[in-house]
Formats: structure tokens, sequence, C-alpha cells
């Protein structure tokens, strides 16, 4: 557990709290805006859907991981869940994707349940240590349980019910779903901004102590809160499951994915109304130009796009943004 | 029982790599409260500067073993002056980001100079054993574990000993009081940092002759680099001895008599288990 200077000589520790209500009016422009993206750019359909859908997962893994300062390096599992229990489901008893959906969530949130009350005792890297042992646990038991999960050849779905005459397959209405996912993640992030609760959280991100003087029980505040992300992230995994087709434990519960979720977050910003949204359009989209222009390299254009991003802008772009705005 | 005898055996010449890599994770979150998520791309980089040294100058992989370990720790100090010193004061989410980055780049940067086979070098001893009553050895694994126990010796000497190794503990003890005695703890981070990146790529060169060289198994070796401290307790040197080695021993034995495919399940359990019961490790006294 590092600890800050008290006197805040580094502002990442200063609270954020009230930051105005043009930030709503910016995300409802800026998902009206998204509403466009199919229409604009139709080639690149598929990087829009893979954009707004890692938005909307690391915005859900900032519920826990950015609001409340809890690392999570495990969201994997809830991803992993909400795909399997979704594909499962339409595989083995004909249920159709979207109700799959809620029960991968209901299942997500009792997992999560189990989770935070074992391991939110613990404080800073050990529970995010804790977080990655639960994950690759996780992965190991789906990859070798093939019974369940159809072991590591991964499984296909099938041809898919239309929803509400729309048919899940096609792209376009993948973006829609994703982008009706991301507005929901975004209304709960801007909730946490203003609310009782959100302040609570805020308040065991500055402090746990503190906070706990102050009447607040922390481990309590941090399940909700894990739950809220596990929900979320959870109906996120079933709509990649859908958006992959096909999928194996190795991808679907892999550190790297958790690893992915919780960079999004820092390098846009963690705890930021924008931050998951730019930061998933930062490493999704630039991923894929670095793909294109530098074939091979991408991964490595990726590590020191985070190692200058650490070094000059250690709360995220869009704090660095803000704060250059406001000098 | 003689395959008994074996297993454990077996478990306890793995473990002792296990507790080198162990260490420096150890050292390094202890003096600098950093979880070092690159620690096991440390270990990769140890295995191909061997083979660099193996294939291009064609010496034997264990006489390289020096050099492996001086561009360790100058690689180490490097990486610790110019990327982590600048943010020794920020969150420890900024830590943990950082050597995520580090570890992408110098993966990277080994898929790019070694390409992507697998790759593995052959030595006379690579696959000869010798024998004690009815257990079997195996000699390479025999001379990484005899060169182990010289190493973590010869550690516990110069922590235990020498001025640098005082500076080190104050350090990990209260980096401030430790300033104050005028202990100049930027200069103790560099080196254990350096000392860490040396450990991990022992580890590496000590384990070439008996795995493939890939550049992308770097974060399995992270995983275990964890469990092994958190077993022993984080930032407790001592302890990593101790949870190394029963990593390597609960491995094999799990593998032998549970199931190999979750292998390394055994150990994540084991780690969980500790973490939330003794959070100071095994071997540690627990701190309130």
């Amino acid at each position: 557990m590092r600890r800050t200077p008290p006197s805040g000589s580094h502002p990442a520790t200063r609270p954020r709290i009230g930051a105005g209500t043009s930030s709503l009016t910016g995300a409802l422009v800026l998902l009206a805006l998204l509403t466009f993206y199919p229409a604009a750019f139709p080639s690149f359909i598929t990087l829009g859907v893979t954009i707004v859908l890692f938005a909307a997962m690391a915005s859900a893994w900032d519920v826990l991981g950015g609001w409340t300062g809890q690392l999570s390096l495990g969201h994997a599992v809830f991803v992993g869940i909400g795909a399997y229990t979704m594909a499962l489901l339409v595989l083995r008893n004909g249920v159709a994707p979207w109700w799959g959906a809620m029960v991968g969530m209901g299942a997500s949130v009792v997992v999560a349940a189990m989770w935070g009350g074992v391991t939110f005792r613990l404080r800073g890297p050990y529970f995010a240590l804790a977080s990655i042992a639960v994950a690759e646990m996780t992965r190991i038991v789906a990859n070798n349980w093939a019974r369940l999960t159809g072991g590591a050849e991964g499984i296909s779905l099938p041809t898919l019910p239309l929803f509400l005459g729309l048919d899940l397959f096609s792209r376009r209405v993948e973006f829609y779903m994703a982008l009706i996912l991301l507005g929901l993640a975004l209304a709960v992030a801007w909730w946490l901004q203003r609310s009782r609760f959100g302040y609570h959280l805020q308040a065991i991100r500055e402090d746990e102590d503190a906070a706990m003087a102050l009447g607040i029980n922390p481990t309590r505040e941090k399940v909700w809160a894990f739950l809220a992300s596990a929900a979320l992230t959870s109906l996120g995994g079933s709509l990649y499951g859908i958006f992959l087709g096909f999928f194996e434990p190795r991808g679907m519960f892999s550190l790297d994915l958790s690893v992915q979720l919780a960079l999004m977050a820092y390098i846009g910003g963690a705890g930021t109304l924008f931050g998951p949204l730019i930061g998933a359009g930062l490493l999704v989209g630039g991923s894929e130009v670095l793909r294109i222009y530098f074939p091979g390299k991408s991964l490595f254009v990726y590590g020191v796009l985070i190692i200058l991003v650490v070094l000059f802008a250690p709360d995220g772009l869009s704090t660095a943004v803000r704060r250059a705005r406001r000098a | 029982m003689v395959q008994f005898v074996q297993i454990v055996v077996n478990g306890v010449f793995t473990g002792g790599v296990y507790a080198i890599i162990g260490i420096g994770l150890s050292l390094i979150f202890g003096v600098m409260r950093i979880v070092n998520f690159a620690h096991g791309v440390f270990l990769v980089v140890g295995m191909f500067t061997t083979l660099f040294f193996f294939e291009r100058l064609h010496v034997d992989p264990f006489l390289v073993i020096p050099l492996v370990v001086l561009v360790g720790g100058l690689l180490g100090i490097v990486l610790e002056r110019f990327l982590l010193e600048p943010i020794v004061r920020a969150p420890e989410h900024a830590s943990i980001l950082m050597t995520v980055g580090i570890g992408l780049v110098l993966s990277n940067l080994l898929l790019f100079a070694f390409g992507d086979a697998p790759q593995i070098i052959n030595t006379r001893y690579s696959t000869s054993t010798w024998h004690l009553g009815p257990i079997t050895f195996s000699t390479a694994l025999t001379i990484a574990f005899v060169l182990t126990v010289v190493v973590i010796g010869g550690l516990a000497l110069i922590l235990e000993r020498t001025d640098l190794g005082r500076s080190i503990r104050a350090a990990a003890q209260n980096a401030d009081a430790a300033e104050l005695q005028g202990i100049n703890t930027r200069r103790v981070r560099s080196l254990v940092f350096g000392i860490g990146f040396a450990l991990a790529a022992l580890a590496g060169a000590l384990l070439l002759p008996q795995l493939f060289a890939h550049p992308s198994i770097g974060p399995t070796y992270t995983l275990k680099a964890f469990v092994v401290t958190v077993l022993g307790g984080m930032g407790n040197v001592a302890g990593a001895i101790g949870g190394g080695l029963l990593l390597g021993v609960t491995e094999s034995l799990g593998a032998a008599y549970v199931s190999s495919s979750y292998r390394d399940a055994f150990g994540l359990a084991a780690f969980l288990l500790v973490l939330l019961l003794r959070p100071a490790g095994l071997f540690g006294r627990s701190r309130t």
C-alpha cells in the first residue's frame, strides 16, 4: 500500500466530487452522435462494435476499479460467465440468448457476492492478487470441465432466434445493443458521481479507515459496487459471445482480457465518466491502426503507449486534458 | 513409497528455481512496494540471453550464467532509473500499469529478435540422469538446484552481513527513517530492482535446459512468482524460499496424485487460502 504524501503533492487523490452537470449533456450528445456511426462508417462497423462494447465493459469495471478504488484483475470471469451461460443455454436447452444473458447476469452477481464477501477484507495489491487467483482458477476449471463448457476446443453458437425481429449476428444490431449497454454503464457512472452511494464509494477509495469512522460500512458498500460492476460486465460478456460467435475458455477467461479492461479505464481516466470510453477508443482503435501500419508490432506499440501514459498522464488522459484546459 | 519420494524430490528441485523467482519479486515488493507484473518476462529475457550466448558463442549454458546475471542486473537498474523512479510517489496502480507496459515491450522485443518458434537447446546433460538408490535425478535440474542453493546462500550473506544488505533491509522496513539515517534510498531502489531482474534472469537460465523458450511464456511465471511470494509473505525474503519449495512440491504431488491438467490450480488455491487466512504469509509474523 503506497502512501501518498498528505499535503497532496500528487493530485490523483484529490476528490473529484460534484464534477458538474455539463458531463450529462456531454454523455447524451456523445451517445446521440454514436447512433450515426453505422451509417457513417459502414465498412468499419466491426471496429465500432468492438470499441463500444469494450467501452461499456471498461465502464462496468470502473464502477469497482475506478469509483471504489478496488483494483480487480479478474473481471474476465464475468465476461466468461455471461458468454458461456448464454451460449450453453442456447445450445443445450434452446433458451433464447436474451434470457440466457439474464441468467448469466444472475450467476455473475452470485459469484461476485461470494468473491467480494470473502476477499474484500484484503486491501490494495492483495485484493488485486486475489482477483487474479480467482480468475485463473476459473479459467483452469472452465478449460478442464469439458462436459459443462465444451473444454479447450471451445464452442460455437448455432443460429439464434430473432430478437424483436432483429438478427443478432448482424453487426449493426450488435452495435446498437452495445450502445444501449454503454448508455446503461454511463448512466450508472453518472449516478455514482452525484448520489449518496457514489460518495460513499469515493470516500472508501480515498481513505477506507476515515470512511469507516464516518459510519460507512466499507465491506457492504464495496460488495454492492462489485455486484453492479459484475452484472454490467456479464451483459457485456453475453454480447461479446454473440459478437465472436465462437470462443474458448483460454480467451474468455484470460488474464489478458481482465488486464485490458483495467488498462482502458486507467488510460482514459479511472473514476471519471468518459475515461473508460476514451481508453477503449484509444486502445481498441489504436491497436487496429497499429495492426495496419506496423504489422506484427501492434502489441509492442501498445506497451510503449501504456508507459508513456503512466509517465506523462498518470491520472489518465481525460483528467490530463481537463487539467490542461483549466491551467 | 519410492514413487512418492521421487515426486517430492522433483518438486523440491523445481521449487528451488521457483524460490529464486519469488525472492526477487519479494525484495522488489518489500523495498519498492511495487507488484511487478513484468517479473516472468524478466525470466524469459534471461532464457533468451542464455540462448543467444549459447548459439552465437557456443558456450555451455551454465557457464554464461554470470553474463546473464550481469545483463539482467544492468537492465533492471536502467528500467528502474528511467521508468519507475519518476512514478515513485504515484498511486499504486501506476506502478502496476508501468510494469505491465514494460512486460509487453520486452516480450515483443524478444519476439522481433528471436521469432515465434519455440526454441530449445541441446546439451550433453539435457536428458542425462544419475541415481541414488532407487531415486533418479535429472543432471540439469541437479546443477540448477546446487546453483540455487549457492545463490540464495550468497544473497542471504549479503543481506545479513554487508552495509548494502543492511540498507536494503532498512529501506524495506521504513523508507523515510532509512533516508533520515543517511541511506540513499533512491540508489537502494535501483539496486533492488536490478537484483530482482538478475535473479529472474538467472532462474530463466537455470530452467532453459529443460523447457521450451518462447517470448510469450512470461505471464505464467509472473503468476508463479506471485504464488511463491504470497505463500512466503509479501516482502519476506526467507519466506519466499519456503514458498518456492512448497509450490514445487504441491504442484508435483497434485499433478501426480490428483490430476495433471489441474496442476496450476493447486498452487493458486493454496495462494488464495494463504492470502485470506494468513495475509502475512505462512512463515511471517502476523502484523496488525
